[in-house]
């Protein structure tokens, strides 16, 4: 079972805001889930054993040659918001 | 000629060879029915007669040198996570409402490269999370066998469009099952490649390593001829296989049974309706008569693919959906104050429930302290089933299922428990996890009169001898008419 | 506080990130150019949107082990791309492709030259490549996003907190840059953010084993700004801890008009990256094969141009050394030389003259006002004896005041040397009959005022007298 406060840091760290009805909603229903998870504990695995799904003969590199993407504005036409050909939102005070 | 749209590929080509109807026709057949049937099922989210009409001129304008086209004048309805320049693209969510494709798939590319012609785009649960199609922020889509029923999921959409008779060919995506859950649930034929046979470039990502792009059709050769066309390395896509593509719909020639061994896991057929067995046994005897040979096979630790699924799935989606985030496209909240409560809000509003719950499922299971105990254990414990397979396959040409326990539910049946609705995959998931090619073909019918699904699980790019195998079954059963 | 700095230790590790020198981006094939106009180096894959897929460029990889071999590292012969999550508005996928568990190189070192003439090696903990972020720029409404830089190909080079002091953080830098540059790895220019150092900066009491609490200051965009930096650090840590305060883990940055670190941001409750290997790309697979072809075109590494500067220039090891720091000032040198055809003038001229005067105009080689063959053309002056020595550095002055042509100067200011023996010999007349005294003198036995005479001629040429010639005359003339 999760705490509603690890709901709450979850849902921070995914950046989704939840109303208190939801909160209790997904307390509920990811501690079912997990709980049913918790039978992969006891089985036996090796490290480093983890799946490689990607085909061994797929292409593992790209020629350095420039393309040019030939509809830009198809780019920034979805754009919630622009500004000076920018993609625009509340101005954020420091960098990552 | 009339009821053009209930002409499956083969004959649409056969008919357009002889010059007995144009593509123009066709095209405004299937529009009438779509403009029928459509505003019932909620099958497709965007009809454009205007679109589908200018190509089928354009079509019917490159004459008989189109001709040797693999899919000439054939409409085929797009699950609404492809991207296709000029239409939306929603993925089934409120986030991408409005969104306009600024390119097109890859494997859309293909098809209309091969001279198909784009029919509709898709329902589908949002993101492709669901098996019910009840997931759409677009309202759900019905059954055509049974309006009250879901077509599953999640490319719900695209197996009931082909199920109406509005195409006879749709796209859809499957990550655990949903190509081949709602082909058994709207009794078509649906494939789910093996993983790196056709590119994923412009599909809208769900789980990086599990999704693949599929078919839908009413028949295998159907089937057989979409998948040869869309298959095979895409530069685009660093997950796609170099491996050659064989001439799918030529190997289908080839149908005898009696140098094929198929698998069957008795132990895993527990808890399936009785209906399913039966239907399930009965065509398992067939296919005997008809000269394979079966055997048993074990597959143990399939039965923990729905932990590893719904830890792995989740996981990488958490990270796919991250993109949605209200400031390059899509959906943005209104009430915002500062950047950060634009992502909350524009994410917390854009994205529907059970997406929200995969997200925060995801978001744990590969958040500090957890990692180990979840994510990495999954990846380690997918390996395991993949050796299941792996084992299973030097004795057996094809491992067989059912697609799934049951036939089609109501609207509303297994909505309010998340582990419920997740069982209907129980049969397709553990395909995808390891990377296997897996078909769903019809085989017959409940007591309701609701289709009941094979499913047929074949060596990594074998999908040629999966086909094969499809079609010797159909030529027993003979194909499903649609309702 | 020199006292105080006895008393403590630094402990200094670096960061850096370069960008590589490709053509293409990183996962896409957008065009890695600087300056372009706003969002016009986009694709679908760089904007993030929906069903775009990356795709590794092969000449980023190869410009990434070239570094890895001239850093000596480990290299890994399939290393892992991965994930790292986090939101931010110049990231448009949510995520950035990076490396995380297994990087594509670790264990690596670089030796520098420290000031004493001492050489000292550093650690390098791993190298792995990344993509850049885009950029926010603030606009009248608030900020915007420019993705034009969004995916161009990085490699972050991190050190071991090898470093005690910011000299040594400094050498370390201009060390690595060199390399990189030399290379081709990576251009170098820090003002475009191509080259970029966070450095990370802790104190502890001197002997003491364990870490204080680390500093991190980000992005500093000249070699000066980081040894300023890093020293202004230390004694603002210093001071906290003798006043009993504590440090907090912090992020910080240099403001150059004040010379002083300011507050960034408070490191919040550690981020969460959730960090898991990139679904849509296989191992990246670094074969035997193909790190012996990359070898055999590796461009001339510093330590392989030096030696080579012992060998065809008969230059001292010291010499070659300081001639090799750079690769721009190696080239400046071997330009000048070929126009000189004197390597051991040019070697002095470039070592003592141009990189003294650049250094007190806080200038670097590239931006000298001198160029490589105007200071042949001066040496080859002085070899044919145009101009003397003397004369020349006054040349150079005006060279490198003006960057004008040495011919120029020394036309317009009438400094040819005076080689004619009759005007030479003319001007000692003059010099003798204005000093008799003297000239009695040195006829009595003092030798000495031979010197006295010389000058007295030179000064009567201003200057211009072949110096050679003026002593053999007047020796001439008196005895």
């Amino acid at each position: 079972m999760l705490t509603k406060e690890e709901v709450l840091k979850i849902a921070r760290l995914a950046r989704l805001e939840l109303t208190d009805d939801e909160v209790s909603f997904y307390q509920n229903r990811l501690g079912r889930v997990l709980d049913y998870m918790t039978e992969l504990k006891g089985i036996e695995t090796r490290e480093g054993t983890g799946v490689r799904h990607v085909p061994l003969d797929s292409e593992k590199f790209r020629n350095d040659e420039v393309v040019t993407f030939p509809d830009k504005e198809a780019l920034l036409q979805n754009a919630p918001a622009l500004e000076e050909g920018g993609f625009l939102l509340p101005a954020i005070m420091e960098t990552e | 000629m009339s009821n053009l749209n209930q002409l499956d590929i083969q004959s649409l080509l056969a008919g357009y060879e002889k010059k007995q109807f144009t593509v123009s026709e066709v095209a405004e057949s299937c529009l009438k029915i779509i403009g029928e049937k459509n505003a019932k099922l909620n099958a497709l989210l965007e009809i454009s007669s205007e679109k589908v009409m200018k190509r089928a001129k354009e079509l019917d304008g490159q004459g008989s040198s189109s001709g040797k086209l693999k899919l000439y004048g054939v409409p085929i309805a797009i699950k609404d996570n492809f991207l296709v320049k000029g239409w939306q693209c929603t993925a089934g969510s409120k986030i991408l409402e409005g969104y306009r494709s600024p390119y097109t798939a890859t494997s859309v590319k293909r098809l209309e490269e091969a001279g198909a012609l784009i029919i509709g785009k898709a329902n589908c649960d949002e993101f492709a999370m669901g098996s019910s199609n009840e997931n759409s922020a677009y309202g759900p889509c019905r059954n055509p066998w049974d309006l009250e029923r879901v077509p599953g999921g999640s490319s719900g959409g695209s197996a009931a469009a082909v199920a109406a008779s509005m195409c006879p060919a749709a796209l859809g995506t499957d990550t655990g099952g949903s190509i081949r859950q709602p082909a058994s649930l709207c009794g078509l034929v649906g494939v789910k490649p093996s993983y790196g046979r056709v590119s994923r470039y412009g599909i809208v990502s769900y789980a990086s390593s599990l999704d693949q792009v599929g078919p839908l059709s009413q028949t295998v050769w159907d089937s057989a001829r979409v998948l040869e066309v869309m298959s095979g390395f895409d530069p685009h896509d660093a997950t796609t296989s170099k491996m050659a593509v064989p001439d799918f719909t030529q190997s289908l020639r080839e149908t005898s049974l009696s140098q094929v061994t198929l698998g069957i896991a008795p132990a895993w057929l527990e808890g399936v309706d009785s209906d399913v067995k039966k239907a399930f046994d009965a065509s398992i005897d067939a296919l005997k008569k008809s000269g394979a040979k079966i055997i048993e096979v074990d597959l143990p630790r399939t039965r923990y693919s729905l932990s590893v699924y719904y830890l792995i799935a989740p996981s990488e989606a958490s990270s796919n959906l991250a993109r949605f985030d209200g400031v390059h496209y899509g959906f943005r909240a209104k009430d915002f104050t500062d950047s950060e409560t634009l992502y909350r809000l524009s994410r917390g509003q854009g994205f529907g429930k059970e997406v929200k719950l995969r997200i925060m499922l995801g978001t744990y299971a590969l958040s500090a302290g957890y990692y180990d105990a979840f994510y990495l254990k999954a990846t380690q414990v997918r390996r395991l089933i993949q050796q299941d397979f792996e084992d299973a396959h030097k004795k057996c040409d094809a491992v067989l299922v059912p697609t799934s326990p049951s036939t089609a539910f109501k609207l509303g049946e297994k909505s309010d428990d998340p582990l419920k609705m997740y069982l209907s995959d129980i049969f397709t998931l553990p395909v995808n996890l390891a990377g296997l090619p897996g078909i769903s073909v019809p085989c017959g019918l409940d007591q309701q009169g609701l289709p009941i699904g094979l499913q047929m699980i074949g060596r990594p790019f074998d999908e040629a001898k999966l086909l094969q195998i499809a079609k010797s079954h159909e030529q027993i059963h003979g194909v499903l008419k649609r309702p | 506080m020199s006292d105080l700095r006895e008393k403590y230790e630094a402990v200094i590790g670096l960061e850096v990130h370069a960008q590589l020198l490709t053509k293409s981006k990183m996962f896409c094939a957008c065009a890695n150019q600087y300056g372009a106009e706003i969002n016009t180096n986009i694709c679908p894959v760089c904007t993030g949107q929906p069903g775009a897929l990356p795709t590794v460029n092969q000449r980023a990889v190869e410009l990434g082990i070239r570094a890895a071999i001239a850093l000596d590292c480990q290299i890994r012969s399939e290393s892992i791309f991965a994930r790292k999550n986090y939101f931010y508005p110049d990231l448009p996928k949510g995520y950035q492709i990076s490396q995380y568990e297994k990087p594509y190189c670790e264990h690596g070192k670089i030796t520098v030259r420290l000031k004493s003439g001492e050489e000292k090696t550093f650690g390098i903990t791993r190298i792995h490549f990344e993509e850049d972020a885009g950029k926010n720029v603030h606009a009248s409404h608030g900020t915007v996003v420019n993705l034009n830089r969004a995916g161009v190909p990085l490699i972050e080079i991190v050190s071991e907190p090898d470093m005690r002091n910011s000299h040594e953080a400094g050498q370390y830098l201009r060390a690595l840059h060199s390399i990189l540059r030399y290379g081709d790895i990576c251009d170098g220019n820090m003002e475009q953010g191509n080259f970029r150092c966070d450095a990370n900066i802790s104190v502890r009491k001197r002997g003491e084993t364990k870490f204080g609490t680390k500093v991190e200051l980000k992005n500093i965009n000249s070699f000066r700004f980081v040894e300023k930096a890093i020293d202004y650090e230390i004694d603002r840590q210093i001071d906290m801890v003798e006043k009993n305060e504590p440090i907090r883990q912090q992020t910080r940055t240099w403001n150059s008009a004040k010379n002083i670190t300011e507050l960034m941001r408070e490191k919040e409750s550690a981020h969460d990256y959730r960090y898991f290997p990139e679904p849509d790309l296989s191992p990246l697979v670094i074969s035997s094969a193909w790190l012996e072809d990359i070898k055999k075109v590796m461009p001339e590494m510093p330590v392989q141009v030096r030696e080579r500067f012992q060998k065809e220039y008969g230059l001292s090891d010291y010499d070659a050394g300081v001639l090799t720091a750079s690769k721009d000032l190696a080239l400046y040198y071997q330009e000048a030389v070929k126009v000189s055809n004197n390597s051991k003038a040019s070697a002095n001229w470039v070592a003592n003259e141009l990189l003294g005067r650049l250094n007190a105009a806080g200038k670097e080689i590239d931006q000298s006002p001198v160029k490589s063959d105007q200071l042949g053309d001066l040496i080859i002056r002085i070899d044919k004896s145009e101009i003397s020595g003397k004369i020349a550095k006054t040349v150079f002055e005006e060279m490198f005041a003006t960057g004008r042509n040495p011919g120029d100067i020394i036309k317009e200011k009438g400094l040819v040397q005076i080689s004619d023996t009759g005007a030479i010999e003319a001007a000692i007349d003059k010099v003798i009959a204005a000093n008799p005294t003297q000239v009695a003198d040195y006829k009595a036995g003092k030798v000495k005022l031979l010197a006295f005479f010389v000058g007295q001629v030179m000064k009567e040429t201003k200057g211009q007298a072949n110096p050679g010639m003026v002593n053999e005359l007047v020796k001439k003339k008196l005895d």
